[in-house]
């Protein structure tokens, strides 16, 4: 079932251990996000896959056969930079048909596809343009495209929208999620930001120092984090020291772990079965419209709470006591080496 | 890279290509660089007889006459300096922050300076101040009687017109860059405008101008045709050096060499101060805010023109007189009232093979120029081990030897077996070429660095071997550099005087050194028409590089 396999990859720099023995596979026309905050190694990961990195140890397979003894070139890989490495001196459709020269395809073809692919982008007007006038996701499309156009057996895609502004960021991910799908290529994508990998993908793969945390879908890693790396990393998490809140001491719980939106303003002495109270002190209140943000303190822990729809007249000014509460159900616990535990309050 | 690795490596051809490089530039490095400078060393402890000794060290600080032209060394380069610092930063300063008509033909008027071969400026200041030059003789005519320009003022002066172009061409590139806000928050914070300027801009540009000054210095005590012109008596370690070696009788290579290890040794202090003194001042500011120009009024604008077109025009006169003397009539040597290309059917006549020699040695050398300094170039830009970067500091050394040093080490190293190349037009090919090479090095590995690996990266990613990706991708986006780069070289090559002068046999004489020659033989109408063929050429070469790389007059530095 899997597609591309990488078993015990390990990377050395002198002493430094770039990965540490990571080992997962992708299954075909699976979309699978390498996730993790920068120096976490998931680029090394994706560089040695490419073949422009040589791993230190460990095997890499692509659809049953071994790639590493491949040279780069050969590997038919596409792949898709975070500074688009857009050829400057060649105009946007030579750009996209500089691959399928390269298999020497003929020409009349090549104009075909070139055409195909830049249409794909919605880039079919700017086919004769110099890249040098183009805007940042103009070129990252032609990016895209220029991978694309020559069907590889796997896309690996860099940090590519992380040089772009916030609203191109959205509408690019949607595109390179549909084209993806429209293809039915395997890919893999590298990015530092959570909510585009929750939002991409088909399963992540978070990473630290070299290792990988977990595994999971998008619902998994956000709702089960299995290390409270995960946790923090991926979304806000409040971290509660144990014995407070009333929390029961359960053997082996060294911290617990509650999701911003699941506090919820409550009215005093008003928790309900399975439900604890939290009363704190008002740091700040931020209303978003659409939802407001409080920073709490209570019995030494700094909460934030995430209330949704707030009401119109909704202001809470800083200083003041409020009550909060929220469904001992929802907790998560992690053991004092930072795994996730089972545990029968955090069901 | 880890020996685990090394299977996955040996795939591509990278590893045997650019070893293969590294191996032939350590060749080329040994052969023509280190090894001349060891026997310069070597030979500076041998006397005439082959047997070691110190004499030639303690001749250089017991006998008056060397210790003298170390001295004086030391006069020119600082007196130099000061010069091309005062008039470099007064035109920087006007240049940079006033309107000042004719902007483009003063910046014009800096870069025929920078380019005119420092021997053609001696001469022409002779033409107008010498014991019987126009300007002397008119004054005199007036009842004013001034000083010849001979001996250590006439050599300052012309330095000062000759090297300030470095010191403003960097410090107007600063002073233009300096973010308007930073002195306008210093006014704002109540700084009067005398400590704003010496409290914020002077620290801004200093390491501009202290790497201007540097160039000015080390370029005024390497020089050799203008003490030697003007000296008159007056003599520095180069023409020392050139005297020790060129001797009739008693030749004292020893010396030679002697005096030779001073001058890099004294480039080379020059360098680290200027390295240590500027260690800290890097400053890069995202520009928003470009000072503005201001318009001077009354006599203040007067005066700021006055002084802009003063500098421009005296450092471009050397070029301008020559300009205007090589079509003067001529009968022989001599000059005749009115005009004529008499000087120039002569040059056709009978120096064909002079001109022919210059171009073909220059070209020659401007080629392996390009060719190897890029291969090196992207060695030193792309592999950063340890072995590339000693091979980018040993590549420094040619920029702190000047030209005569490399003469007489290639002497020393060349007129024996079992390498004999003395008297042929290789040793001055490969003389210029080892000189000028840093240049190109520099310059392909940054215009390399600017393309980035991604793009390679990507063209491998699409199924292009390395091989293929270098020339279908890098190559293209370097080559308006490279190609700028070779007009800027040729430049160099074709006005290069000092260590041709050392080399050449009569077989192989370039035009720099027959202008020395007809000066020296009083012959001015060739040497002017011959100066006036290589300032076109020059300025040719200068236009052709400003048209690839975008008007950028530092690249000549």
């Amino acid at each position: 079932m899997a597609y591309l396999n990488v078993e015990g990859a390990i990377k050395r720099y002198g002493p430094t251990t770039a990965l540490n023995g990571v080992s997962f596979s992708v299954a075909q026309g699976e979309f699978f996000t390498l996730l993790g905050p920068s120096g976490c190694g998931k680029t090394t990961l994706l560089r040695s896959i490419a073949g422009f990195s040589q791993l230190s140890e460990g095997k890499v397979s692509l659809d049953g056969t071994d790639l590493l003894s491949v040279p780069p070139h050969k590997r038919d890989i596409g792949m898709v930079f975070q500074d688009y490495a857009i050829f400057p001196h060649l105009t946007v459709a030579e750009n996209v048909a500089f691959g399928l020269k390269a298999r020497k395809v003929a020409a009349s073809e090549i104009r075909d596809r070139v055409a195909e692919a830049l249409a794909t982008v919605r880039l079919s007007a700017l086919s004769e343009r110099l890249p040098a006038a183009l805007s940042g996701g103009q070129q990252q499309r032609i990016g895209i495209a220029r991978a694309m156009v020559v069907k590889p057996r796997l896309l690996l895609m860099d940090e590519p929208l992380s040089n772009l502004d916030a609203k191109l960021r959205l509408d690019l991910r949607d595109e390179i999620r549909d084209i993806q799908r429209t293809i039915g290529i395997a890919a893999i994508y590298v990015t530092h930001d959570q909510e585009e990998a929750l939002a991409i993908s088909d399963r992540i793969c978070v990473m630290d120092g070299g290792s990988i945390e977990q595994i999971g879908t998008p619902q998994q890693i956000y709702g089960q984090p299995a290390t409270r790396f995960v946790a923090s990393f991926v979304g806000t998490m409040n971290l509660l020291q144990p014995s407070t809140f009333g929390l029961p001491d359960v053997p082996g719980v060294a911290q617990w772990a509650l999701r911003p939106e699941r506090l919820r303003l409550a009215e005093a002495g008003a928790a309900g079965h399975g439900a604890s109270a939290i009363t704190g002190v008002v740091e700040h209140f931020t209303y978003l419209g659409r939802e407001a943000h409080l920073t709490v303190q209570a019995q030494g822990n700094r909460l934030v709470a995430q209330i949704a729809a707030p009401p119109p007249d909704l202001v809470i000014e800083a200083g003041r006591e409020i009550q909060l509460s929220f469904d001992r159900a929802d907790l998560h616990a992690f053991d004092a080496a930072g795994q996730r535990l089972q545990t029968e309050l955090a069901a | 890279m880890s020996a685990v690795a090394a299977p996955a490596r040996r795939i591509g051809w990278r590893p045997d290509f650019w070893t293969l490089v590294a191996v032939g530039a350590w060749a080329i490095l040994i052969v023509l660089l280190l090894i001349p400078l060891g026997l310069v060393l070597i030979s500076s402890f041998r006397d005439e007889s082959g047997q070691l000794t110190l004499a030639n060290w303690q001749r250089l600080f017991t006998s008056t006459r060397y210790f003298n032209a170390l001295i004086n060394t030391l006069i020119v380069g600082f007196g130099g300096l000061a010069g091309a610092l005062l008039l470099g930063s007064v035109m920087a300063f006007c240049m940079a922050r006033l309107r000042i008509a004719g902007g483009r033909f003063v910046s014009m008027m800096a870069i025929l300076a920078l380019v005119s071969p420092p021997f053609i400026g001696a001469y022409s200041w002779i033409v107008l101040f010498g014991s019987g030059g126009i300007v002397r003789q008119t004054l005199m005519g007036w009842g004013i009687n001034m000083p010849p320009i001979f001996g250590v003022w006439g050599i300052l002066i012309v330095f000062a017109f000759k090297f300030y172009p470095y010191v403003y061409l960097l410090t107007s590139g600063a002073l233009a860059n300096i973010n308007r806000s930073l002195e306008e928050a210093a006014e704002n914070l109540g700084l009067t405008p005398f400590q704003r300027v010496m409290k914020v801009s002077f620290p801004l540009v200093l390491p501009a101008l202290s790497a201007g000054g540097l160039l000015a210095l080390i370029h005024a005590i390497a020089d050799f045709g203008t003490p030697r012109l003007l000296g008159r008596g007056f003599n520095v370690l180069a023409t020392e050096a050139y005297t020790a070696y060129s001797a009739e009788i008693g030749s004292n290579l020893g010396m030679a060499t002697t005096l030779s290890l001073v001058l890099i040794l004294m480039s080379m202090i020059f360098v680290f101060i200027q390295r240590y003194m500027s260690r800290r001042n890097v400053y890069h500011s995202n520009l928003i805010n470009r000072p503005e120009k201001i318009q001077l009024r009354g006599f203040a604008n007067v005066a700021a023109h006055a002084a802009v077109y003063f500098i421009a025009l005296g450092g471009a006169m050397p070029a301008i007189i020559a300009a205007i003397y090589s079509i003067r009539k001529t009968n022989g040597p001599v000059f005749q009232p009115g005009f004529g290309l008499e000087s120039y059917s002569r040059i056709i006549a009978t120096l064909g093979d002079v001109v022919r020699n210059s171009l073909v040695f220059s070209g020659v050398s401007v080629l392996l120029i390009v060719v190897i300094g890029t291969l090196i170039g992207c060695l030193v830009a792309r592999r950063n081990t340890a072995q590339s970067s000693l091979l980018d500091a040993t590549l420094m050394v040619p920029y702190v030897m000047p030209g005569i040093v490399v003469g007489v080490a290639f002497i020393a190293a060349f007129n024996t077996p079992p390498l004999v190349m003395t008297g042929t037009a290789a040793i001055i090919i490969l003389s210029v070429f080892i000189r000028r090479l840093p240049y190109a090095v520099r310059s392909s590995a940054a215009a390399l660095r600017q393309v980035g690996p991604s793009m390679e990266e990507a063209a491998i990613s699409l199924g292009y071997s390395p091989v293929q990706a270098f020339m279908k991708v890098t190559i293209p986006l370097i080559l308006p550099g490279i190609v700028a780069g070779a007009m800027l070289s040729f430049v160099t090559a074709v006005n290069e005087l000092s260590s041709s002068l050392v080399l050449y046999v009569g077989g192989t004489i370039t035009m720099p050194v027959k202008i020395y020659i007809a000066i020296n033989d009083g012959d001015y109408g060739t040497a002017a028409s011959l100066s006036t063929i290589l300032l076109v050429l020059s300025g040719t070469a200068i236009y052709l590089a400003f048209r690839l790389l975008g008007r950028d007059e530092r690249a000549l530095l």
